[in-house]
């Protein structure tokens, strides 16, 4: 009875954490929009900021040019930014806005499998923050105000 | 005897004094119309960035009226900062109605 109990338990548990805080994050391989591919792998040491964003959405156009400024003032204290689209969007108008933006970071094309790899959570735009362990530290539903960035992600740079 | 006559007039002046404060302190309800929030995935960027400036008490979003009702502690927080906050999340504030003061 109690075997059943705790197995139950169990079940109602695991889709927690994996979608939790300091879970590990998904091994992530997409295309980018340059036909190269990102591997969330290859930035394991640094904070990435994995931001899910849409061309038509309004405020992820808007915190795009914060996310650059953030890309370009941190990157030497081990930030990396990477936006992933959703949903998905034909690759000519994402390429066309990341270049008229002048995006700084990789850019990949996402679909709702790439989301639900880290959250079910259908919020846009929505940045997943992970440390420099490898570990999920937080996830930021809406546009990133400038105090969650000194209070969730500065304290993790170096 | 003296001594504790002037103990309870500044108490009883730190009491009228503090209530005036609060009562200067009024909350005002704006009705702002936000033009383009039609999408119910990225509309709450507009709720969340209001509720983060400070001074602002309640906020409510209307996708079908495309509106933001805000309550603000006027003496904090002025409408025209209303506005600007909700155009920083890429949206359009276009108008402020005052409903009550």
């Amino acid at each position: 009875m109690n075997k059943k109990i705790i197995i139950a338990a169990l079940f109602l548990f695991v889709p927690v954490v994996a979608f939790g805080q300091d879970s590990l994050p998904p091994q992530l391989t997409i295309k980018d929009i340059n036909g190269g591919y990102i591997r969330l792998s290859q930035y394991r040491g640094k904070v990435v900021l994995v931001n899910f964003w849409a061309t038509w959405c309004p405020p992820c156009r808007a915190e795009i040019p914060d996310l650059i400024r953030l890309q370009r003032d941190y990157r030497s204290r081990g930030l990396q930014v990477i936006g992933i689209t959703y949903p998905p969007q034909k690759l000519v108008d994402v390429r066309r806005f990341a270049r008229g933006a002048k995006v700084n970071y990789p850019i990949g094309l996402g679909n709702k499998k790439t989301k639900l790899l880290f959250t079910p959570n259908e919020t846009l735009p929505m940045t997943i923050v992970i440390g420099t362990d490898g570990r999920i530290r937080d996830i930021i539903e809406g546009i990133l105000l400038p105090e969650e960035f000194e209070q969730k992600i500065k304290p993790l740079l170096k | 005897m003296k001594r504790k006559s002037l103990v309870s007039a500044t108490a009883v002046f730190l009491i009228i004094a503090f209530t005036s404060i609060g009562a200067l302190a009024i909350t005002k309800t704006s009705t702002i119309r936000v033009d383009g929030m039609k999408c119910s995935k990225c509309s709450g960027s507009v709720e969340k960035a209001l509720k983060a400036t400070p001074g602002v008490e309640k906020v409510e979003i209307s996708l079908d009226r495309k509106e933001a009702v805000v309550e603000y502690d006027d003496q904090k927080v002025t409408e025209a900062k209303l506005r600007e906050v909700i155009n920083a999340t890429g949206f359009k504030a276009v108008e402020a109605k005052p409903d009550s003061q």
